[in-house]
């Protein structure tokens, strides 16, 4: 028999009509033979999962997500030229058998291009993420957990660097970092830490949140320390909504990144990125047929951020499918 | 009254044979299947049942709360003095609704809107249905939060929802209901949400307003402490259906349908003998998509025979006038009764 | 109210000292920034003028003071470039990009609400189901990507001069100018309005007292334009606390591709020339406005919902 009321597999908005709520005195039924409390967080996964797995655009995400990651891995060996190597002859090709992708100003092949700038994304986007991630974590458990001094201390770091609009403080810390552009390492290093607020502040919510909450005062009254209590029942219920952010934060940090090369700044020059290829094809924009140049890129870019998106998207609807 | 044509001899308000079912992909709810009562001017009537009974939806198809494209009607009306509300046009209803008839619901905190004042809410009741001045309506909530027994009101009237205590947030709840002196007050579950001594209180405060102002209350809770104190007649509902219907000493002294008797028996009663056990009824209410056929208590029922599961029984008169039950068995739960109480 | 105001603009101000602090220490400690750098020779004189003005030759606490005391003063020094007051830049460069924001932000919150609106008014009908998809992918779509098709597509010189015109001066036909780089900057952001909006509408349409709206006898245009509406665009009115940063970077991209004379494109000159006083000046400006912008955006919110004004 099902629970009385129960209003989730409705889907309509009479769902809220007919959800008078259980007075306490009502108990769940259980199914017969099977104990409540071995349904432990394994089968919580598998709830995940399988809810992940109804959602197609998500899965149609992760799907490109996969074969991105297999493209960028496998790139630097399938592609048919060094995206480094010039050649005057054959400068503003269109596409050919030979260029798949046409080249560009300098003779560089596209393609070739394309496959180094997608490792170089996918490599930033993720480092971004994981370092913004654990940072973000890290301070925000910190601040939110200990409260009073320390808090309110890493509460006004975090402040401070909010306080920068996104890419002019990206700019000036790039600047600061690697007035030469040497390399792409000072583009990861700021962006991590223009992204980890965000994330630090969610995380310290949801632990403030998380922290007053009724099992956790169960957990204290049978004597479970500090440490433990932040590990086994914090911790759990208050990354999901961090880790979606992070995830929506790949696909923010890949654009940025982009908005930084077309720019000028960050990337050393004549690098495979796909913003600096899309700014430098530009410039030819009034030579007709060479729109190529920069709509390719800016197409693997619009791909590559939906895809993450997609992946986001999913991944909070099936962590909390109240939140939708 | 006049402008919408109602008819002064005809019970206040009444319902008959209503239907609202629901499609969704999982089936028809049926979550009214067939309810009927009426209620006259200043009584005040229970309708009880347990989650799921459908009793709020019924309350809320009075104000034309439910939305139509998920839900059908497939027979039934309801009629204020006569008139027929599900036939009025919408523009119509509006003009009734929080005027001849209010709502209040359970859950206060929600049920106020949180970026408001309260003193606001209340005064756009008033100027939605009577056509005075701001000033005047602001006035008019502040003698209200007064009468329903909210000290200070002039300071409450110019705060916040979340400023006020539970009690408090249905009192000026009630005090939003009566603003335009509704002839019918639908009270859903007024008191779940509170402390046992607010519930005191709050229903306290209804009795006393519906002295002052002749008010038709229809009361709908799970709750038959609060009922035994305060309602004149019973509709017991299960399953979208009424199974048993009678004044509140018929249905407490001699409840006919083995639901009810199942009802009685989990509770803890003063004026019973001491040692009587508790007896919970087994089991739990149908999803009302999958409705059990016949009567639809009869898996959970102790006295269900294969009588029970052929067809539904029909509402009959069992004990006094007026007292209906829809029981094959009602006899036998007549006698189950009396052995229960007996000293 | 009042107290939380005074709070919040006390905090403003320590935080803008603080970033200004940063920016100081960016720049200033770890270096000359007057020097010349990559391929441009500064003119030694013009050197020595700003070296003289920002204190290099005193300790860096001192240093710091006459930073702070020239931002806030506005003399910004003059440029490598052209030899010209920085400031003198600046005032004409901050109008046409205040023009420009705020017909994006009208914009953006005009579509994005809007569309948000009637997606979750009118759920499942065909307008709901555009906008969904409409927004699922927009989101995806980098603002310089719109802003180049836009270019590429529509820059006949009849309807929308991308050339500058600023030899003309403040020229009636301003809003033409300004018409699709502010509508690039908006049609970027208003998708995550619009998605956000018709998820916040949708959840307020759930809750409790829409139903008490409707039982009190209100019309629907009164529980949807009044009662939902007050609720449902609060958060939004927070992400637009945090999208007017997003905004005021992609302001700088968009400048750049319509060579509107903004701040972003004289940004985007300095940086190429590698222009510090200019740079520097942009930035310690950018940081204000942001924090400004933050702090309304903060009150205006406590003034909608007045629950948070108790934190």
């Amino acid at each position: 028999m099902t629970i009385p009321g129960d209003p989730s597999d409705l889907r309509l908005p009479a769902e809220t009509l007919l959800a008078e709520p259980a007075p306490e005195d009502e108990f769940l039924p259980v199914e017969e033979g099977v104990d409540p409390i071995k349904r432990g967080p394994s089968s919580q996964f598998a709830d995940i999962r399988r809810r992940f797995k109804r959602n197609k655009l998500a899965m149609i995400g992760l799907a490109v997500v996969g074969l991105l990651i297999i493209l960028a891995i496998v790139g630097p060996l399938i592609a048919p030229y060094d995206p480094y190597e010039q050649n005057l002859l054959n400068t503003l090709q269109a596409p050919s058998a030979d260029h798949l992708l046409g080249t560009d100003e300098l003779g560089r092949d596209l393609f070739s291009g394309m496959l180094y700038g997608l490792g170089l994304a996918l490599m930033v986007g993720i480092g971004v993420m994981l370092g913004s991630l654990f940072l973000g974590l890290l301070l925000g458990a910190i601040a939110g957990y200990l409260g009073g001094a320390t808090d309110s201390v890493i509460m006004r770091i975090t402040d401070i660097f909010l306080a920068f609009p996104y890419l002019i403080g990206a700019i000036i810390l790039i600047r600061t970092l690697d007035p030469g552009r040497q390399s792409i390492f000072p583009v990861v290093f700021a962006l991590i830490l223009l992204a980890w607020p965000t994330t630090g502040r969610l995380m310290r919510g949801q632990v403030l949140a998380t922290r007053e909450a009724e099992y956790v005062e169960a957990a204290r009254s049978i004597g479970a320390g500090g440490p433990r209590i932040v590990l086994r029942h914090i911790l759990p219920n208050s990354v999901a909504p961090v880790l979606v952010y992070a995830f929506t934060g790949i696909g923010v940090a890949i654009v940025s990144m982009a908005g930084l090369s077309f720019l000028g700044v960050g990337v050393p020059p004549d690098t495979p990125e796909w913003g600096r290829m899309i700014s430098q094809g530009f410039k030819f924009f009034t030579v007709p047929g060479s729109s190529y140049l920069w709509v390719f890129p800016s197409i693997a870019i619009v791909i590559t951020t939906l895809a993450f998106a997609f992946v986001a998207d999913g991944l909070r609807d099936s962590l909390d499918p109240k939140l939708r | 009254m006049e402008d919408i044509g109602l008819d002064a001899s005809a019970p206040l308000l009444e319902i008959d044979d209503l239907r609202v079912h629901f499609k969704t992909d999982r089936g028809v709810v049926k979550a009214v299947d067939g309810v009927s009562w009426s209620i006259a001017e200043g009584e005040t009537m229970a309708i009880v049942g347990e989650s799921g009974s459908g009793k709020s939806v019924s309350a809320m198809t009075i104000l034309g709360l439910i939305q139509s494209p998920p839900a059908v009607f497939p027979t039934g009306d309801i009629r204020l003095r006569g008139r027929s509300l599900m036939k009025m046009p919408e523009k119509d209803q509006r003009k009734l609704r929080g005027r001849e008839i209010a709502m209040i619901f359970q859950d206060p905190l929600t049920a106020l809107n949180p970026v408001f004042k309260v003193g606001d809410q209340i005064a756009e009741m008033v100027r939605n249905h009577q056509k005075v001045s701001r000033i005047v309506a602001k006035r008019r909530a502040l003698d209200l939060l007064g009468e329903v027994g909210i000290p200070n009101p002039a300071v409450r009237l110019n705060q916040y929802p979340h400023e006020f205590s539970g009690g408090m947030r249905q009192r000026a709840m009630i005090a939003m209901a009566l603003s335009n002196d509704p002839q019918v007050l639908l009270a859903d579950e007024p008191t779940t949400a509170l402390d046992v001594t607010v519930q005191a209180q709050i229903m306290a405060l209804l009795e006393k307003l519906q002295e002052d102002r002749n008010t038709a209350i229809v009361l709908i809770t799970h709750d038959l402490g609060v009922v035994a104190s305060h309602a004149d007649r019973i509709n017991v509902m299960y399953a979208g259906r009424i199974v048993e219907s009678g004044t509140t000493d018929e249905i407490f002294y001699q409840p006919r349908h083995a639901y009810t008797f199942g009802l009685l028996a989990s509770l803890a009663r003063m004026d019973h003998r001491r040692q009587e056990r508790l007896m919970p009824i087994k089991g739990q209410p149908p999803s009302l998509a999958n409705v059990p056929k016949g009567c639809a208590f009869h898996p959970r029922c102790v006295f269900a025979t294969d009588k029970c599961k052929a067809a539904i029984p029909p509402l009959e008169p069992v004990a006094g006038i007026g007292h209906v039950a829809a029981c094959v068995h009602s006899d036998r739960v007549a006698v189950a009764y009396e052995e229960r109480v007996a000293t | 109210m009042g107290k939380f105001v005074i709070r919040r603009v006390a905090q403003a101000i320590l935080v803008i000292i603080t970033a200004m602090l940063l920016i100081f220490l960016a720049l200033f400690a770890l270096g000359d920034p007057f020097a010349s750098s990559g391929d441009k020779t500064v003119p030694p004189d013009t050197q020595a003028a700003l070296r003289a003005k920002f204190g290099l030759d005193k300790p860096l606490p001192v240093q710091f003071l006459v930073y702070l005391k020239n931002m806030f003063t506005g003399d910004f020094g003059i440029d490598f470039d052209q030899r010209r007051q920085v400031s003198d830049m600046l005032s004409q460069a901050i109008p046409a990009t205040v023009r420009l924001t705020v017909v994006a932000i009208l914009l953006d919150i005009l579509i994005g609400v809007l569309a948000g609106i009637i997606a979750a008014v009118w759920r499942y009908s065909f307008w709901d189901v555009l906008v969904t998809l409409l927004t699922t992918f927009a989101i995806g779509i980098p603002v310089f990507v719109i802003g180049l098709s836009l270019r590429a597509n529509v820059s006949g010189e009849l309807f929308f001069p991308t050339v500058p015109r600023s030899a003309f001066g403040d020229q009636p036909f301003w809003l033409i100018e300004v018409l699709l780089p502010a509508f690039t900057l908006a049609v970027a952001d208003a998708a995550f309005v619009a998605r956000l909006m018709r998820g916040s509408m949708l959840e307020v349409l759930r809750a409790d007292y829409i139903r008490t709206a409707r039982a009190k006898g209100l019309s629907e245009r009164t529980v949807i334009g009044k009662h939902a509406l007050r609720n449902s665009i609060i958060p939004v009115v927070t992400y637009l606390g945090i999208g007017i940063g997003a905004l005021l970077g992609g302001a700088i991209i968009t400048e750049t591709i319509f060579q509107y004379p903004g701040v972003g494109l004289l940004l985007y000159k300095s940086i190429l020339n590698n222009n510090n006083p200019v740079i520097m000046a942009i930035t310690a400006f950018g940081v204000i406005v942001f924090v400004a912008i933050s702090l309304m955006i903060d009150i205006l919110y406590a003034y909608l919902d007045p629950r948070i004004r108790l934190s």
